[in-house]
Formats: C-alpha cells, structure tokens, sequence
C-alpha cells in the first residue's frame, strides 16, 4: 500500500515536472497565461469592490469575510483547474479517436492516468493569488490565530478540492456515452457558478429548498462555503463532519461511475 | 456519428449576378447543417447556460438586501435583474467563440493560402458562417429563452413599443458585427504574434467586465462609467439591454446607434486592413 502510494506520487511528480518543462518552452505564453488570471481576479475584486460601496454585507457576509470566501473559490477552483480540467476536457476526445486504448493499455491505474497526466502550471498561481486574498481578508478582518479554525479549514479545503474532482470525475465519463462533450466545460462552469457564491443566498421562499438539495443532495455548495465559514464565520463541527463525509463518499461513487463508463468504450478506430 | 454527406446535394453555382450570393448562402447551409450534427451536446449546453442565471439573481436579491435600498446605480432590484437577463440575449448576438482562434489557425498552421487561390473571400466566409451558427444557435436556444423569459416575467415591464422594439433589433444586429469585426480584428493579430490565444484570453477576460456583462456600467463609479460607456465594448452587452429597458430614448438613443454604426464599420475597415497588410507578411507555413 505505501509502496504504492510512493510509486504514484513519484509518477505524479515525475509528470509534473514533465509538464512544467513543456511549459517552460513557451515562457511567454506561461507569463500572459498568468497574467490572464490575475486580470480575472482583479476583475472580481474590482466587482465586490463596487458592490460593496452600495451595501455593508451580502447574505450575512461583512466585506472582509466575503473576501475571504471569495479567495477561498479562487483557490480551490485554481487548484482544481491547474491538476484536472485539461485531462478531463481531452477525455472526450481520447474516446473519440479510439486514444484511450494506449492509457489503458499502461500498467498504471486508468482514473490516475486520464486524471492526471497533465498539469496546467498556467493555472497553479491562482492557488497563491486566493491565498493571497485570504490573507488580506483576514488582516483587514483583524483575525485572531486559532489553530482549530486553521486546522479545520485545511481539513474542509481538501475535501472541497476532493468533492469537486469526483463531480468533475463523473461528468467526464459520461463522454464515453456521448463522445462529444464540449458541454462539460458547460458543466464545469454551472459547477463553479453555484460553488463561487455564499450558501445564504438561497433564502427565502422556493430557494431554500434549492440551497437544501445542493448542500444535502447533490453536495456543491459545500465545496468552497464550508472551508471559509469554519475560518471566518460559524465554526460547525456538524457541518465539517457531513463534508468529510461527502467527501469520501463522493470520491468513491465517482471512481465507480468512471469504470462502470470504461466498460462502455468500444475503441473506436482501432 | 457521420455528419451528413452535403456534397451530393450542391449542383455547380449557376452563373451571373446571384453567383457570390448563392455561394455564401452555400457555406451558410453547410455550416448550419454541422453545427446540428451533435445536437445532444448542443442542446445540453445551451440549457445549462441558464443555470448560473439562477444565482445570478439570488446573489442580487442578497445584495439589494444587504444594502437596505431600492435602488442602485439608478437600476430597481427588477429592473437590475430584468437587465442581467437582457444582457444574455446581447452577448448571444455579440459574442463570437473560436473566431480569432481559427482565424490565427489558419495563419499559423497555413491552410489560409485557400482562401488565396480560391475565389472566396477569407471575411466573406467567416461572416456567412458565423451568421449561420448564430442562425442554428438563436433557434435552439429560442425556447429554453422563452421558457426564461415567460418565468422571469416579473422583472419586466412588459415590451417596450414599436419604435423602441425596432431600435433594440438594430442594436442586437449592429452588437453581432462589432463583436464580429471586433473579434476577427483581434485575430488578425495572428500575421504579426503566431500564439494569439493568450492575447486573445485577456482580451476576451477584460470584455467580459467592460461589456456591462457583469453589472451594468451605471453602477461604476465616475469617471469610469463614463469612460466605458464611449469604448466600443459596450455595445456588446450593455447597450442593447437598456434599449430594451427605455433607459435610452430619444436623441441619446439616436445618437449611440449611429457610434454602434460607426464602430461597426470601424471595425470591419480595421479587420480589412489588418487582413490587407498581414498576407504582405504571410508565408504560407505548411503543406
């Protein structure tokens, strides 16, 4: 089991640095890359920034506390987009020119190996750029280290990250049955949209039963809301177990899905 | 899946003035008939467009609470949403996904020198083209729209009258060139830098916020929205939306619709030129 933990890990590594080097060739494109997502961050701050001259808080969210939350998204979805999304968006494409049957021909596992052969390093500041708002979040709220909260948070922030790559595990094998699949990028922005606002907007009449079904249901608004409300706001120990919970039950119903879909690939052209 | 074979169907263009009309309408049916090939996906995606409308409006109604007002920016908790609606219709006009990607593809990877020995116009093509996913995608998504429209009802304030109708028309056909000779201006950039796609991603990323996409411009504070209101970008999201609205009347209204023209046509002599003077420098890389 460790041995085969360390055997993935290096493996992992080793194609990290694969894809960093690729990157690197391109240096240009990896600075305006980067630069792209700085705009995109800048662009949000600049729409908090505006909203928050007209009010003092959004759904019982103070400016500072928003923030956070916002850094928070920003960090998950930047980690989520930096180690999967490229892998999944070319999933649908390996079905369809019969690819798929090298990666499955490889004596690796076949969900590590679609998962996570690439890496986009474009994507990975996004990880410091939300720590970075997080931060200031936290000055600017005059926060008090409470290793607990800290401890939660790394705990909740990795089953954030978890919870959203079993949903992304799961729409991208459904390319199998539909061979095209420009729609997960669809999805993956559905996705984000639900998880990037604060649980409290799905209040009141007809809404709240929404925002129910997406925290007891189908489990995406716990990605990002849990990790920031256990730092900045309610620390709710009820909450943080129902997460880890989803969390571990979503990795494996979605690593069941994906195989279930495997046996559906009928190897196109070979 | 096989697209369907159209070769069959086409007899050679019949001769005389009708020749690059019948040519375009051509391309136009041929694009039409591949953008319906996968209509699964197509139809998925267009419907899942709507679902971040969803909390679009209940972060709104969250922020007109917090903040205790009715109105903000001069835009009603309505009218504010009713807006935010509105500016979908405009992007679906205006918006023009892959079209300076492929237009640097084609310098980049060669295969533009086929519009070069072939008597087609590269701009010409892309336009009939374009207006036929436009076509395909306005008729798709006219339901699930309507559907929208009919449930968020509400928030409007019923149609505004004729005149004003046929002013919002014009401004949703002028929105779809600017962002038509916008975007191909954008890609003609691929003459001079052969990567554009990261040029193009920042472009796109600070349209999406300068558009009025996002919130409307009103909200910004001086001199910003000013400044922003005088760019070509809003015309792309911003414009048509509070035409519908009757936010714009009059001679105001007269007068943003001739700088709509005006951008249009700047942007169509821009696209031409570019296109002009980059095939001085284009090499024809490839086989």
């Amino acid at each position: 089991m460790v041995a085969g933990v360390a055997r993935y890990a290096r493996m992992f590594g080793g194609l990290a640095r694969y894809t960093l080097a690729r990157e690197m060739a391109f240096r240009g494109n990896f600075l305006v890359k980067v630069s792209v997502e700085l705009l995109w961050m800048a662009i949000l701050v600049a729409f908090y920034k505006t909203v928050f001259a007209k009010t003092t808080t959004i759904a019982g969210w103070s400016e500072p506390d928003y923030f956070f939350f916002v850094g928070c998204f920003f960090a998950i979805n930047g980690l989520i987009e930096t180690l999967f999304l490229d892998n999944c968006n070319e999933f649908a494409e390996l079905v369809r020119t019969g690819d798929l049957d090298f990666l499955l021909l490889k004596p690796i596992d076949e969900q590590f190996l679609v998962s996570c052969r690439k890496m986009d390093w474009g994507t990975a500041p996004n990880l410091l750029m939300g720590a970075a708002l997080m931060v200031v979040a936290l000055v600017q709220k005059g926060w008090e280290f409470d290793a607990g909260r800290v401890a939660a948070f790394a705990v909740t922030f990795a089953c954030g990250v978890a919870i959203a790559y079993s949903f992304m595990m799961m729409l991208t094998s459904v390319s199998v049955w539909m061979v095209r699949n420009q729609s997960l990028m669809e999805m993956w922005w559905l996705f984000s949209s639900l998880a990037r606002y604060p649980r409290g907007i799905f209040e009141g009449r007809g809404t709240e039963a929404l925002g129910r079904f997406f925290t007891f249901v189908v489990p995406i608004l716990l990605v990002s809301n849990v990790p920031a409300e256990v730092m900045v706001r309610v620390f709710d120990p009820g909450m943080i177990a129902w997460t880890v919970a989803v969390a571990a039950g979503s990795l494996w119903v979605s690593r069941r899905f994906f195989q279930y879909a495997l046996r559906a690939y009928r190897s196109a052209s070979s | 899946m096989t697209p369907p074979d159209v070769a069959f169907t086409l007899a050679p263009p019949p001769p005389g003035s009708l020749h690059a009309l019948v040519k375009y309408a051509r391309i136009f049916r041929v694009a039409l008939i591949e953008r319906m090939t996968y209509r699964g996906d197509f139809l998925i995606g267009t419907v899942l467009r709507f679902l971040p409308i969803v909390t679009t409006i209940l972060l709104w109604r969250a922020i007109y609470q917090g903040s205790g007002q009715g109105e903000l920016g001069g835009f009603k908790y309505r009218e504010m949403i009713a807006y935010l609606l509105l500016t979908n219709i405009s992007r679906m006009f205006s918006s023009m996904p892959k079209l300076a990607a492929g237009i640097a593809q084609e310098v980049r990877e060669g295969t533009l020198k086929r519009y070069l020995i072939q008597p087609l116009d590269l701009l010409g093509f892309l336009f009939a083209s374009r207006v036929a996913h436009k076509v395909a995608y306005v008729s798709m998504s006219f339901l699930p729209y309507a559907a929208l429209f009919y449930l968020c009802r509400g928030y409007f304030d019923g149609f505004p009258d004729g005149l004003q109708m046929l002013a919002y028309a014009v401004s949703l056909i002028l929105a779809f060139v600017v962002g038509f000779y916008f975007e191909a201006s954008v890609g003609m950039v691929g003459f001079w830098f052969l990567e554009v796609t990261s040029v193009l991603y920042i472009v796109m990323t600070l349209n999406f916020f300068i558009s009025g996409h996002m919130l409307p411009l009103d909200l910004l504070p001086q001199p910003w929205s000013t400044l922003l209101k005088l760019l070509p970008f809003q015309y792309m999201a911003y414009f048509p939306a509070v035409v519908f609205q009757g936010k714009i009347r009059g001679a105001e209204l007269a007068f943003h619709l001739g700088l709509e023209l005006f951008w249009a046509v700047a942007f169509a002599v821009l696209a031409r030129t570019l296109y002009r003077t980059g095939l001085k420098r284009y090499s024809a890389f490839g086989g």
